[in-house]
């Protein structure tokens, strides 16, 4: 196991960037569109911002081990943001944009933050609304003025270009007194809390350390831990997940840090597809719902081309899956013939089609942060996409296991990392892993701190798995959401519902069954391709309600419900299933920041539909 | 710039975006064309080479065309007397000053006579630009047919000028740093010359043309065109951009003109006639309305034509070569042609035949999606 050496020398994100900036100071190192182009940061103006990030921070009285609050869409400032309170020895605490009041409130009053960085006017105003009653909260500091300036005159209100003048009086007058903080910087400082999506209870700050995320950059960045060959200053990332999860700090951050990756800020959520298209990055991270997003875009688009577009087209897409089956049984290697054949799909479809989507150049592609069905990872490798399924968590700092390139094994979350120790629970088969990267703790939560570590030092995941062929690991689901029926047979719903999500036209599926006699499910469908759909078919509707609850969408509910059945055993079967009503919202609770759905809280508020498919009481 | 190949869209700099060639595929494809212009001198008979030249100058005064009916939406039937304008007045710039019957300065520079035929053309587009201030759609085209029927008497009885009908006089020297084009030399012939001169020129007009098209000044004519009352509303100076663009359009036709009859050597004032201007109108409709390498695409295509009309006697016996031997003549088949083009595009292809490039480049851009 490969220790960091901490004690002697620490590394921290900060430091690298500064070694960046000195090294290669005209490099470009982030590019964000605004105003129609794409506006270029160098390393050294990178490293400039954020140590008078630094300054002002240090301006504003924050000292080591406080927090700094950041609330917005990814963009430059979050970077510098982040670099800058790292380099002070302060902790960087994410909030998702979306995040409503009160969730804000718990958060900030949580963690304690002192100086919280806001995007705009809406998310000013979340805090505003609450700022009465956080009494550690000192500072606003707000990027976009609009609708702020001159209009609002709380005094703890700080426009950005007045909070980076504080940083300059404050260099000016104490010249080198931000490195002169980072000198001090020591192996066991937290850089962040990071909370946790929570789909059970309130979310829970987890504390990274500067050792745990040295060690994150050396094993997955450095150490080639995902990629092959290691990331390096050529590669282009697309930021555009929240920066407050740990995946996209990774791959946003970490990776320019670690290894001069340049990043370019998408526009928003809305325009990842167009931005994707200009910058074609090289590496390319998606959760689960963004690349069943694109496969699901590809097949409509192609259904709905012109005839000999529609005929080749769709003979190159099942040309794909064919492709992507052989590859995922040779690892994700290429043999001479699936070579052959991806030489010909190249010319008459994959190369465009990728271009397309912006993936023309993507080296090393990878889904995590939640289970995906294998059709979609196969999908993509048919595509010539290399496609990897990877695992981590951010209790431990997001090093567990990932599939390596040409060591695929489709329906794995692959092999453990170098520097990992990895374990299955003999009695509870809970995985356990246990490295330097795992976290200092929740934030002032030692009871719960206590639960997920023990006193070996092993982290239990909550998560249950199998190593299959003594390599890969293969996760069969989080162990709360094992379903137990009322014949005592365990089921686990992620893979079912990840079966149903696959087709194009379900969004969302929550499995349900725990201590029933059947399954059944809630289903939510895909507006935009059902919509599409319907009207092929010439099926007039009007809200999203109306659609899903039109006799023809419940028989094309039915039909997929039909034929991902027949891939299961009987119990695991669902027999029955109701349309839910509405989209999912973040907002109104059903699913977490991170999209992820709440089950309790959606078989809560559905609890007639789901009571009507059970007979009523039929519990 | 390698971090653009591969990436056409991702600019980091406004003077990318707005460049003429914005994208590497553009400038590479853009290079190869005018790399295979310049080789086909040599690989091309001498009568051909005229005929291309011949086009590339067609070219010029169809793109001048194109600015005042396509890019700011105003017809004008008128095109012949201005391209006449340009002719004599090349022409008796660089005639021989000793001849008796004939006007003449004996300035046989390219650059001067050139310049000063498209601003004599563009006085005139000047003046008559007022006429179309006042006058939409077909008034202002009756008006600018007028104006060759005009332009057509002065040229056949001012003889001092045109040398009269049936006689004419010769076309301007095309001089320029001391080299004559218009004769034989020991490494070109006069055709190769020629066609390289003229390729050059219409390089230079077209990215001129291109350039003034998607400026300010090209918006604004744009506005006029598609509704003159809302350009006004806007802002636009309707009066003085409708001037501008008779006034540039003219000295387009002007250049044109000039050049014209420099590869045949002989100006016969009879030429400048209604037909000479739907000529002109055909080109920019089969080319494409309100695009410059429309017009490009026109002139070629109308002017290369005979050439293919004239073979057919070989394929087709129904068709003579002369009126003589009865039957229909290759002169009537390209007459009947035209109009049928005409028609066919107007119907089928409105944006002509750049309409039918972008059509066949978005259907291969957008492959394998159809939108």
């Amino acid at each position: 196991m490969s220790t960091v050496t901490a004690a002697t020398k620490v590394t921290t994100i900060a430091a690298r960037i500064k070694e960046r900036a000195v090294a290669k100071p005209n490099v470009i190192a982030l590019r964000e569109k605004d105003l129609g182009i794409w506006q270029e940061v160098s390393w050294s103006q990178y490293w400039y911002t954020a140590e008078l990030v630094g300054h002002a921070l240090l301006a504003l009285g924050i000292e080591p081990g406080d927090r700094v609050a950041i609330q917005s869409e990814n963009r430059r400032e979050w970077l510098y943001t982040d670099v800058g309170t790292v380099a002070v020895r302060a902790a960087t605490v994410g909030l998702y944009p979306t995040n409503p009041v009160a969730e804000v409130s718990y958060l900030l009053r949580h963690s304690g933050a002192r100086v919280l960085i806001a995007e705009d006017q809406e998310q000013v105003d979340k805090a505003l609304a609450v700022a009465d009653e956080l009494p550690d909260l000192e500072r606003i500091v707000y990027l976009e003025p609009r609708g702020i300036r001159y209009r609002y005159d709380d005094p703890r209100l700080l426009a950005w270009p007045d909070f980076l003048a504080l940083g300059h009086e404050h260099r000016d007058a104490n010249p080198g007194a931000v490195e002169e903080r980072m000198a001090q910087t020591r192996p066991d400082d937290v850089v962040t809390l990071i909370y946790t999506s929570g789909t059970t209870g309130p979310p829970k700050g987890v504390m990274l350390t500067a050792a745990n995320v040295e060690f994150a950059i050396h094993e997955l960045v450095e150490h080639g831990g995902f990629t092959s060959p290691p990331p390096s200053s050529k590669d282009s990332v697309l930021s555009y997940l929240p920066l407050c999860h740990v995946a996209e700090r990774i791959f946003s951050c970490w990776f320019g840090a670690g290894a001069g990756v340049c990043v370019h800020f998408a526009e928003s959520i809305e325009t990842v597809a167009a931005n994707l298209h200009e910058v074609q990055p090289t590496i390319l991270f998606g959760v689960p719902r963004i690349w069943e997003k694109i496969a699901a875009g590809v097949q409509i688009r192609v259904e709905s081309a012109s005839p000999v577009k529609r005929i080749v087209g769709g003979f190159w897409l099942r040309q794909a899956d064919r492709l992507g089956g052989l590859l995922a049984e040779n690892h994700g290697r290429h043999t001479p013939k699936t070579r052959l054949l991806y030489a010909a799909g190249y010319l008459f479809s994959y190369r465009a089609l990728r271009d397309r989507i912006g993936v023309r150049k993507v080296r090393y592609a990878a889904s995590g942060a939640a289970p995906i069905a294998p059709e979609v990872l196969r999908f993509f490798m048919g595509l010539g996409l290399p496609m990897h399924e990877v695992y981590g968590m951010t209790e431990n700092t997001a090093v567990a296991t990932a599939n390596r390139p040409g060591r695929v094994k489709l329906g794995t979350v692959g092999e453990a990392h170098t520097g990992v120790e990895l374990r299955i629970d003999e009695q509870t088969g809970e995985i356990l892993t246990r490295h330097a990267g795992t976290f200092a703790g929740y934030w002032r939560d030692p009871d719960a701190t206590e639960r997920v570590i023990d006193p070996d030092g092993w982290l239990h995941t909550g998560d249950v798995g199998e190593l299959v062929d003594g390599t890969h690991l293969r996760i069969t689901d989080r162990m709360k959401d094992i379903i137990i029926t009322a014949g005592g047979k365990n089921i686990a719903p992620s893979e079912i519902e990840n079966a149903l999500k696959a087709s194009p036209y379900i969004k969302e599926a929550v499995v349900i069954g725990d201590r029933r006699k059947f399954l059944t499910a809630l289903i939510g469908i895909e507006p935009d391709t059902v919509g599409h759909w319907a009207q092929l078919r010439r099926l007039p509707y009007s809200t999203y309600r109306d659609l899903s609850e039109k006799p023809e969408v419940i028989e094309l509910v039915q039909q997929v419900l039909d034929e991902v059945n027949e891939r299961f055993a009987t119990v695991e079967q669902v027999k029955s299933f109701r349309m839910l009503p509405k989209l999912l919202d973040h907002e109104d609770g059903e699913l977490t920041a991170t999209q992820k759905v709440k089950r309790t809280a959606v078989a809560g508020a559905f609890a007639e539909l789901v009571e009507s498919m059970y007979g009523g009481g039929g519990r | 710039m390698t971090t653009r190949i591969g990436r056409p869209l991702l600019y980091t700099a406004y003077e990318q975006d707005m460049s003429l060639l914005n994208t590497p595929a553009k400038r590479g494809w853009t290079l190869i064309l005018g790399l295979v212009a310049v080789s086909l001198p040599f690989l091309l008979q001498d009568d051909l080479l005229v005929v291309m030249a011949t086009a590339f100058v067609a070219a010029i005064g169809a793109i001048g065309l194109n600015i005042v009916t396509g890019y700011a939406g105003q017809v004008s039937l008128g095109h012949a007397f201005f391209l006449a304008i340009g002719a004599y007045t090349a022409a008796a710039l660089s005639g021989d000053p000793d001849s008796t019957r004939l006007i003449g300065f004996g300035i046989t520079s390219l650059p001067i006579w050139l310049l000063a035929a498209g601003l004599v053309a563009g006085l005139a587009g000047l003046i008559v630009a007022p006429l179309a201030a006042r006058l939409r759609g077909l008034y202002l085209a009756v008006v600018t047919l007028g104006l060759v029927f005009i332009g057509e008497h002065i040229f056949k009885h001012w003889r001092d000028l045109t040398g009269g009908v049936g006689v004419g006089r010769p076309a301007a020297v095309p001089e320029l740093f001391g080299i004559q084009f218009a004769v034989d030399g020991a490494t070109f012939t006069k055709a190769q010359k020629l066609y390289l001169l003229m390729f050059v020129l219409l390089v230079i007009f077209g990215v001129l043309a291109r350039n003034l098209v998607r400026s300010r000044i090209g918006r604004a004519l744009a506005a006029v065109r598609d509704r003159d009352l809302a350009a006004e509303v806007i802002g636009v100076d309707v009066t003085r951009y409708k001037m501008i663009a008779f006034a540039v359009s003219s000295f387009y036709a002007g250049v044109a003109g000039a050049l014209l009859y420099v590869m045949i050597g002989f100006v016969e004032p009879g030429s400048f006639n209604l037909a000479m201007s739907v000529q002109y109108i055909a080109m920019i409709l089969i080319g494409g309305v309100g695009t410059i390498s429309g017009s490009v695409l026109g002139a070629l295509f109308i002017t290369l034509l005979p050439r293919v009309t004239r073979e057919l006697p070989a394929v087709l016996p129904f068709i003579s070569a002369s009126s003589a031997a009865g039957g229909i003549t290759v002169f009537q088949v390209e007459t009947i042609l035209y109009g049928l083009l005409i028609i066919g595009f107007l119907i089928f292809e409105p944006r002509g035949l750049f309409g039918i490039w972008i059509r066949v480049r978005n259907y291969w851009k957008s492959w394998p999606f159809s939108h």
